[in-house]
């Protein structure tokens, strides 16, 4: 019973923990946009986040070595020098990001600038990683994370017409009055918010702190392969919503508000409120992520000691740097940068940045020195290969494709 | 390269497959450092080495400012240097191994003097956070 309770658990956790402000605004963006038509590649996304968590969470559960001990082991010091500092600006932009969305979904609820609460909003992150057990931290987050299942309930209320919305989303690229390169550039940004790099340091280094060994791979199998693609279910009815209120308005999603406005449409304050507590929940929880990840890339990369299962005081470094890394956020967010902005760019930087930690640990999960008999299978190699190269497409595009479009303006 | 300086027994190892890059873990397995780059016993520059002259062994392991050198070349001045002797090496694995604590070791000055200076003065920063609520035992 307790089996059970431990696999429901750790599913509802991974569907509440799918979601961050990169995904909320990103799939709100382009339902406004282009419909349901790029629902595609959220499926391509969700499938890459599953096969790439749970490969990082083995080789960490096998090997007991984190994401990025192993891609400097692998790789040497001057190419891993460089996926650190690449990894690090992107995490501590994504961190800046779900810090500002933690605010603006404050600043719904109370109409206090969020400015005001983002010192706040920081505050706390810092306190929950000081003070709170990693399970418990994560087991929270994710539950209350739930709570964006209302975008789901929002979208059954809208009574869309169904048959409409399912042939947008099987018609495959279809621009309409969007520019073909539009099109793209945000079918690489909502692939970026798919598989955030940030997930894989996180899920990597989070079995090391659960101390996960060989036993545990089967129920984290589990969690990732269900919660992931029900997660994923969320981000369709997020864009859905968004493809059914705000598509024929012509209204485009430049804040939080207009991403909860559909849901307001639906089901009046009641949806609403459970949708901002979802949000805080969610984006909150992300920025506890990433700002733990950004103290375990550095740490994990100079041999510090590290993980949240120590005293703060027997992993100083670690936790100086997660503070630094908070104060940095809460400056850039200060000087006044739309945090919707920084989300944006931010997902599009994730895409760029996949292919330097999927490659290492495709390569350390086929090591036999590491992994034993637990090496990838015939059939998972294959489809991580395919997914070798669509990440590095969408990565090779995300640039050039940035640029044309102008940020997709 | 060889750990040792006999060429007939004990194992061989690879210096940069081995060696270089790899976590080292104190006694209680706390992370210590990552070896940045190996200190090996004096070699003549600039001489005609004798034939049955035994070849250089690894008398250190290097950590801190040694990784921007290995990175950017160049050699930082011996007193910069944050070595490790090659004799407190217990075990050499997937991870390295020293015999002694990390405290004893001068290379974890600047853990130390964060845990004591900064994180070690913030309230609670010196309590277990894992053992706080664990009463459901060894459930992981």
């Amino acid at each position: 019973m307790k089996k059970v309770l431990g696999l429901a658990l750790g599913i509802l956790t991974a569907i509440g923990g799918f979601l961050d402000i990169g995904d909320l605004v990103t799939n709100a963006v382009v339902g406004s946009r282009f419909g349901l038509s790029l629902a595609w590649v959220v499926v391509v996304g969700v499938i890459g986040i599953c096969i790439f968590a749970q490969m990082s969470g083995r080789v960490a559960a096998v090997s007991g070595r984190a994401t990025f001990e192993l891609i400097r082991e692998r790789l040497g010091p001057r190419v891993a020098v460089l996926n650190l500092g690449a990894s690090f600006m992107i995490n501590l932009m994504t961190l800046t990001a779900e810090i500002g969305g933690v605010a603006l979904a404050l600043q719904l609820v109370s109409s206090v600038s969020y400015l005001l609460w983002v010192p706040f909003a920081a505050f706390a992150i810092w306190l929950v990683i000081w003070r709170v057990k990693f399970s418990i931290m994560e087991n929270v987050a994710g539950l209350v994370g739930l709570f964006l299942i209302g975008f789901a309930v929002g979208l059954f209320l809208l009574g869309p017409d169904w048959g409409e919305l399912g042939r947008q989303a099987v018609q495959g690229v279809s621009t309409g009055t969007e520019k073909v390169s539009t099109y793209w550039f945000y079918a690489v940004a909502l692939f970026g918010a798919a598989m955030t790099p940030y997930e894989v340091f996180f899920f990597s280094s989070g079995a090391v702190e659960e101390g996960w060994s060989v036993k545990d791979l089967a129920r984290s199998r589990a969690n990732v392969l269900v919660g992931f693609p029900l997660g994923g279910l969320l981000s369709l009815a997020i864009a859905g919503c968004a493809a059914v209120v705000l598509l024929p308005q012509l209204i485009s999603v430049t804040a939080l508000s207009q991403v909860m406005l559909p849901v307001a449409v639906a089901g009046g304050k009641v949806l609403l409120a459970c949708i901002i507590l979802g949000i805080v929940a969610a984006t909150a929880g992300a920025a506890l992520e990433t700002t733990l990840s950004a103290g375990y890339t550095i740490a994990q990369f100079l041999g510090w000691p590290w993980g949240k299962f120590r005293p703060p005081a027997q992993a100083a470094r670690f936790h100086l740097l997660m503070i630094i890394c908070l104060i940095v956020g809460v400056g850039t967010l200060m000087t006044g940068v739309d945090p919707i902005q920084v989300t944006e760019i931010s997902v599009v930087f994730s895409a760029l940045a996949l292919p330097l930690t999927y490659l290492p640990i495709l390569i350390v999960a086929n090591d036999p020195e590491y992994m034993g008999k637990h090496v990838n299978g015939q059939a998972l190699n294959g489809i991580a290969l395919i997914y070798l190269v669509i990440i590095l497409a969408a990565a090779l595009a995300a640039i050039p494709l940035l640029i044309i479009t102008g940020a997709g303006r | 390269m060889t750990s040792n300086t006999d060429d007939q027994a004990g194992p061989w190892l690879d210096a940069q497959l081995h060696l270089l890059d790899r976590q080292v873990l104190d006694v209680d397995g706390v992370p210590v450092a990552v070896v940045d780059d190996l200190e090996l016993s004096e070699v003549p520059v600039g001489q005609e080495i004798p034939i049955d002259t035994p070849p250089p062994v690894i008398t250190a392991l290097l950590s801190g400012a040694a990784l921007a050198t290995r990175i950017f070349g160049g050699r930082p001045p011996e007193s910069r240097m944050q070595s490790t002797p090659w004799a407190d090496i217990a075990e050499i694995g997937v991870v390295i191994k020293l015999g002694v604590q990390r405290d004893t070791l001068d290379l974890a000055w600047t853990e130390r003097w964060v845990r004591d200076r900064i994180i070690g003065r913030i309230p609670g920063g010196r309590h277990i956070p894992q053992q706080e609520h664990d009463d459901d035992g060894g459930e992981s």
